[in-house]
């Protein structure tokens, strides 16, 4: 076959060498450094104010993974990695699958008595509206925080393997 | 002003420069064409929660984890533009079609206010009770984390097994 | 047969999706453009679920504007399949990296080879 020869030759294939996820770009630098706070805030906009208009945790979370993309492709996925820190990652990621989680079960507790997620079982007035926008706010912070995890885990390639 | 069949035309116009593109690079990027072209028809479709969702996930994350990949591995470069049609899939995926365009007759009309899905009793609850019983105005929210919380729940923890899949596959213990 | 079309255009484009989806998984060599031609079926199906929710003449589902509203249910679920889809991907393409790390290719034929001869 000709396509699977042309691929095992390495004349004939760009290999890793000549497609580097990092390539230093003022242009990019600047523009990144302009857009992403505008960017963040959108997304927190949206896992905020998703409760009375288009948005939401799954919108607002990759929204903000977007920021966290756009800063590794204009600073290097390295640094940010390391600014962010690998062990805090997983953290917030379970941080965040728990809160939500611990949502649900309290309101089902002796003082409260509701059902799973029963938000209106709290008693307080908006207790159903606070408790959705706690819960999107955790979604968010789940869904931004493992897309951007997966993005460097993608980027770092297999533990001990020759590409990095 | 009718936008429907440019828009569709547009769409399946990219999803087959996706298909036929050899260079992987510009299949990715067909593909991002594709997702915007998609996340427009949600709009269309009177869904903004999900044309949200699809303009940042097609057009932006998803892109991105493609790029990165194909530089993370290899490109396959060649002289030819296009793929050469592989027949036994192409009769595959025709028939596939067929018998699927087979059951058209049998759907209800889009649009028409008579569809199962409308006339459905949940969509009528949803709609009329999401402002008294959840207190939040946007019905797809109220639906998400109030009446549907329990499967919200579930979607995120299979978000969240996604991250310790790749971790176990790449064999790590943290995303680096 | 015009008319059948011209009423359910999203759905026959939805099928078509589905179509192109499946001939991208059989036919293409490249894993990548696999993972791409799951992607395009996904989209299809999304397509489906959205096109069967819609009113002529509504607005979205969100309270403040007036009714009539298309249905939310479609929408919820479709806005969580995608999310769930790019995770979906993102182990997708996480295998393909490990693939090409142990084999050193990512075409099919190429890489049952290579198995074959060990």
């Amino acid at each position: 076959m000709s396509e699977s020869a042309s691929e095992a030759d390495p004349e004939a294939a760009e290999t890793a060498d000549d497609l580097r996820s990092y390539v230093e770009s003022p242009i990019i630098m600047a523009t990144v450094r302009v857009v992403s706070p505008f960017v963040f805030t959108y997304g927190l906009y949206l896992m905020f104010h998703g409760a009375n208009s288009s948005g939401g945790g799954f919108q607002g979370g990759v929204v903000v993974a977007t920021v966290m993309l756009m800063l590794g492709i204009a600073f290097g996925i390295d640094p940010l990695r390391e600014w962010v820190g690998e062990s805090t990652l997983v953290l917030v990621v379970v941080a965040g699958v728990f809160a939500f989680l611990a949502i649900g079960v309290v309101t089902t507790l002796p003082p409260f008595g509701g059902g799973f997620l029963d938000y209106s079982a709290l008693g307080f007035p908006g207790a159903s509206k606070y408790g959705i926008e706690a819960v999107e706010l955790f979604i968010g912070v789940v869904v931004a925080s493992t897309i951007t995890g997966l993005f460097f885990a993608i980027d770092a390639g297999k533990e001990g393997g020759d590409n990095e | 002003m009718n936008v429907e069949l440019p828009l569709i035309a547009f769409v399946l116009a990219s999803a087959l420069a996706t298909a036929v593109l050899r260079d992987v690079l510009g299949a990715i990027i067909a593909f991002a064409t594709y997702s915007l072209g998609i996340a427009v028809v949600w709009v269309v479709l009177q869904a903004p929660d999900v044309a949200l969702t699809e303009a940042a996930v097609g057009a932006g994350v998803t892109t991105v984890l493609f790029l990165l990949t194909i530089a993370k591995t290899v490109r396959p470069s060649g002289d030819r533009v296009l793929e050469r049609p592989h027949w036994p899939a192409l009769a595959v995926a025709v028939l596939f079609v067929g018998v699927l365009a087979t059951t058209l007759g049998a759907l209800p009309e889009i649009g028409a206010a008579d569809t199962t899905v409308i006339t459905s009793e949940v969509t009528e609850y949803y709609l009329a009770n999401a402002y008294e019983e959840a207190g939040v105005k946007n019905a797809v929210t109220a639906v998400l984390a109030a009446y549907r919380g329990f499967d919200t729940l579930g979607e995120v923890v299979v978000v969240y097994s996604a991250g310790v899949g790749l971790l176990v596959v790449l064999g790590k213990e943290v995303f680096a | 047969m015009i008319d059948l079309l011209a009423t359910r255009d999203y759905y026959l484009a939805s099928f078509l999706l589905l179509g192109v989806g499946t001939y991208v998984m059989i036919a293409a060599r490249n894993f990548v453009k696999k993972v791409i031609g799951m992607n395009i079926f996904q989209t299809g199906i999304f397509l489906f679920f959205i096109a069967a929710a819609y009113l002529e003449g509504a607005n979205p589902p969100v309270l403040t504007m007036d009714g009539p509203h298309v249905s939310p249910l479609p929408h919820v679920l479709i806005l969580t399949a995608i999310v769930v889809g790019v995770a979906l991907t993102a182990v997708a393409l996480g295998m393909i990296v490990r693939i090409y790390a142990e084999y050193g290719t990512l075409t099919e034929d190429t890489l049952e080879e290579v198995r074959n001869g060990e």
